[in-house]
């Protein structure tokens, strides 16, 4: 690399060269999604036309796309808050679960009417959500027990729990009249505690938990961005050391960040069975991925919520529009491959990008003599 | 040409180990080194003398084949050669002690100096040799030991076999005594002296201490700005000379002094004592800004501090002096209230302080200049004004917002103060200097208006200018009334700031001695752990 070249890498605005580089990734993941698709015997523009179609081809289709993107959207901002705070929680998928069964259990059991169920259903969600990764919290300050570690392994813990509660006959197996077998899936949850939507099919569909989702989205970046809180969380993400010399209490702001992103997720999970993308009942599968790909969206927005928005649209647009490839004959484990290019384009030029100037500024400090790692004296 | 004749008559003296030509290596538009030349015979220490950024590493780095050079030869024993990565070095002879040791904590003396070869591991064998190279240079140690149980002078004893059982014609060493005891340099530089006598060997000394240079080398190269400034056999030189060359105009600042080493520690009839002496007469009336009394640290039965007590005067800077790793750290974790010790009290403004209580000392008035301040001085990712408001962040917060415009207008402020060099207040503090790094930190905490300031190795790692300023802050800060208790390593800059210094030793104070009392000699015996 020669020196020029490195010092105009160092000086290049950063979000320009993430946006080039940003560019070029998704360009590559679209040739490569066709040469995919052509190489399993389908066809990239019936695929790309089925996609659009599906998503964003008609206001119904727009309705799915956004319904989806919701709890996306909810996972994915809880997520970003705790990685601020420099905790890795990777158990969404788990904490959506236990929010789901949360709400499904004390809509279903309690026989709550009106407002007042859908308001006690997402708030048992947020606290069960909440509980659960907090879980992990105590494991780290009881056993040590790493954070990425143990957020992962309940969310296992909760799936059995879940397969239990829908075949669980004083739980939350559906009741039948009649001697047909009951599905392994709880009831309906009463019509009050359901997210109403906007709009008549198949004209736009707007769900209340998009509303939702937003103003938390919203809120959790003026908190992250504006308050006195969000400026320690950022603290001790960024320097636990210094943050405990600034007298903050690290691994209590670390275990309530830790907590807020269980309880979104678990919020995620009361919309998902409050609203149609989760036929309005708790199944083994109604999280769906939506736990991991809300974590995908944390991490593609590089934890900022406001930049989580377009993000879970996109991915919304990719579970709807997915949907519709498999009539195309490309089977539908395409699109998840897809997706997953899609991540690492997104994911790949800011670190890309860090590491080139990185690379170029370390050739500039280099001049440097030691013992000072930093760029003492070539600022001077 | 007289010099270049010095050079050539030395040379005829003694074969020339290593001969480097018109070494030049250029980072973009910084020219790193530009043209020098080195050349070390055999059976000398050659010194290579220089401030930070003046070229010494580079130049380290191309002849231990770490970086490619632009321009310039390599004669190593009258033969070109070329050195195109560290193997290379290694098996042409050259042996490099750097300045942070790279031993593996976990693993034993034997197990580190074997590191690297091939072949089969044979541990008496290597437990034998680790004895026979330790007693051939003088250099005890027990090859069973494990690394982290040992103290810094010990562990560079375990470099320095490391090195030597490779049995280098040249040893390189970086700063090699900034972790030792005067005694323990002492010792290195005459196990040096019997490697390049008995041995024939050249050694190069890295160093920025004039003392050092001048004590123990037989021949100096100084570096400025990546030139070779000045080269000379060192005993037909002095250190003033050497510092003047260095530095590149007269040293006359007798911080700056302190801070090259070269101070001649004076004793009585300086000004400068007297008026301090007369001044913490006047406020010895007064409570003590700082008290700590009989504080006790323990780590699984081991006293870190021991019966540790103290006290600062307001307007008094008191040295805490001592070799690295004998309870400094634990001291300023104590008074950063992150450990709370199991006996003891510490008492600010005469007030007995509850250490349990979050932030207690910092309500009380303590601001600390912490002894690593990437590590817990600055967030280097949060820009220059948060870090100059994160601890004073309530008087710029309502409702529990923040005011950009208020944390704008205190950090804007504080950097105009404390003349903090930056491309914006919003720029990382990654982005600055080491020594405007440390003007943020100490900004920041006296900023908040403190009785007492703990500032630990506060020039660590600073260039001469920036060591200058921060004793003029420090001395600022004092004569404004603040109680500062500078904790160093360094003996010459607690003799250039304080009025007392207080020697720590194994966790304990072993004596406090006003300046004029403070001898080499006394202060050796107690930073040895001998009341004197």
């Amino acid at each position: 690399m020669s020196a020029t070249r490195s010092r105009g890498l160092a000086q290049m605005r950063t979000g320009w060269l993430i946006a080039v580089l940003s560019v070029i990734a998704v360009a590559v993941v679209a040739v490569l999604s066709g040469v995919l698709i052509a190489a399993t015997g389908g066809s990239p523009s019936d695929s790309l036309d089925a996609v659009v179609k599906g998503s964003i081809g008609s206001q119904s289709s727009w309705s799915t796309t956004l319904l989806n993107a919701a709890p996306l959207l909810i996972v994915a901002v809880g997520s970003c808050i705790c990685a601020r705070a420099g905790t890795f929680n990777i158990g969404q998928e788990g904490q959506v679960l236990i929010g789901a069964m949360a709400a499904a259990a004390v809509t279903i059991k309690m026989d709550l009417v009106g407002p007042a169920a859908l308001g006690v259903a997402l708030l048992a969600a947020a606290v069960a959500g909440g509980a659960w990764a907090s879980l992990s919290s105590l494991m780290l300050k009881i056993g040590g027990v790493n954070i990425v570690v143990s957020t992962l392994l309940m969310t296992f813990v909760a799936q059995q729990l879940i397969t239990y509660a829908v075949n669980t006959s004083w739980f939350l197996q559906e009741k039948k009249i009649s001697y047909a077998t009951p599905a392994p899936e709880s009831d309906q949850i009463p019509s009050g505690a359901r997210l109403r939507s906007f709009g008549n099919y198949p004209n736009l569909q707007l769900n209340v938990g998009l509303f939702i989702a937003l103003a938390l989205a919203v809120l959790a970046a003026v908190v992250m961005y504006r308050t006195r809180w969000g400026f320690r969380l950022k603290m001790v993400g960024l320097n636990p050391f210094v943050a405990r010399h600034a007298g903050i209490r690290v691994a209590g702001l670390a275990a309530l960040a830790l907590a807020i992103s269980g309880a979104f997720s678990g919020l995620a999970g009361a919309v998902l069975v409050a609203s149609p993308v989760g036929n309005f009942r708790l199944q083994p599968g109604t999280s769906h991925m939506f736990g991991w790909d809300g974590l995908l969206v944390a991490l593609v927005a590089r934890d900022r919520p406001l930049v989580a928005v377009p993000f879970a649209l996109l991915f919304g647009v990719l579970r709807s529009g997915g949907n519709f490839i498999a009539a195309t004959g490309v089977p539908s484990f395409i699109v998840d491959v897809v997706k997953a290019l899609l991540v690492l384009a997104f994911v790949a030029p800011p670190a890309l990008a860090k590491m080139m100037q990185r690379r170029a500024s370390a050739s500039r400090a280099a001049v440097v003599e030691q013992p000072a790692p930093t760029l003492e004296g070539a600022a001077a | 040409m007289s010099l270049e004749e010095r050079t050539v008559a030395l040379a005829t003296e003694q074969p020339t180990a290593l001969q480097l030509r018109g070494i030049t290596k250029v980072y973009g538009s910084v020219v790193a080194c530009d043209a020098v030349d080195l050349a070390v015979n055999s059976g000398e220490i050659h010194g290579l003398l220089g401030e930070n950024g003046a070229g010494k590493s580079t130049l380290m780095k191309v002849l231990l084949g770490l970086v490619n050079r632009d321009a310039g030869t390599i004669e190593y024993r009258g033969r070109q050669v070329e050195i195109n990565d560290p193997q290379a070095a290694a098996a042409m002879g050259l042996g490099m002690v750097h300045q942070h040791f790279s031993l593996i904590e976990p693993l034993r003396v034997w197990e580190n100096v074997v590191l690297g070869d091939v072949g089969k591991v044979d541990r008496s064998r290597a437990c034998a040799q680790v004895e026979e190279v330790g007693r051939r240079y003088g250099l005890p140690i027990d090859p069973l030991q494990r690394i982290d149980q040992l103290s810094a002078g010990e562990r560079q004893r375990v470099e320095l076999i490391k090195c030597l059982r490779r049995d280098p014609s040249v040893l390189i060493l970086d700063e090699p005594t900034s972790v030792l005891t005067q005694a323990e340099s002492l010792e290195l530089f005459s196990v040096l002296r019997r490697v390049v006598q008995e041995e024939n060997r050249a050694v190069i000394l890295i160093s920025h201490k004039l003392a050092e240079i001048t004590a123990a080398t037989d021949r100096v190269t100084v570096l400025r700005k990546g030139k070779v400034a000045f080269r000379t056999a060192t005993a037909e030189t002095t250190a003033q000379e050497l510092a003047r060359q260095m530095v590149g105009r007269d040293v006359s600042l007798r911080a700056e002094a302190a801070a090259l080493g070269v101070l001649p520690v004076e004793r009585g009839g300086r000004a400068g004592t007297a008026e301090v002496e007369s001044a913490s007469a006047a406020v010895a009336d007064l409570p003590p800004a700082l008290r700590l009394t009989d504080l006790v640290v323990e780590a699984g039965g081991v006293p870190l501090i021991d019966k540790l007590s103290l006290t600062v005067q307001p307007g008094e800077i008191v040295g805490l002096y001592g070799v690295e790793g004998n309870g400094q750290a634990t001291l300023g974790e104590v008074l950063a209230g992150l450990v709370h010790p199991s006996s003891g009290t510490v008492e600010v403004g005469g007030k007995v302080i509850d250490l349990g209580r979050p932030k207690a000392l910092q309500r009380a008035g303590l601001g600390i200049v912490p002894e690593d301040r990437h590590h817990s001085g600055v967030v280097l990712d949060m820009s220059v004004a948060e870090n100059l408001v994160f601890k004073t962040v309530d008087d710029v917060t309502s409702g529990g917002f923040i005011s950009k415009r208020k944390m704008h207008a205190i950090a804007q402020r504080l950097a105009t103060e404390y003349n903090i060099i930056t491309s914006s207040l919003d720029a990382p503090v990654r982005s600055l200097s080491g020594g405007n790094q440390q003007r943020v930190v100490l900004a920041r905490e006296l900023s908040g208006n403190p009785s007492v300031l703990i500032a630990a190795q506060p020039t660590h790692g600073l260039d001469v200018g920036a060591i200058e300023d921060m004793y003029l802050r420090l001395r600022k800060a004092a004569s404004s009334g603040v109680a500062v208790l500078l904790v160093s390593t360094e003996l010459e800059e607690v003799m250039a700031l304080c009025a007392r210094v207080a020697v720590i030793s194994s966790g304990r104070i072993t004596g406090v001695l006003s300046i004029a009392e403070a001898t080499a000699e006394r202060l050796g015996m107690l930073v040895g752990g001998i009341a004197a």
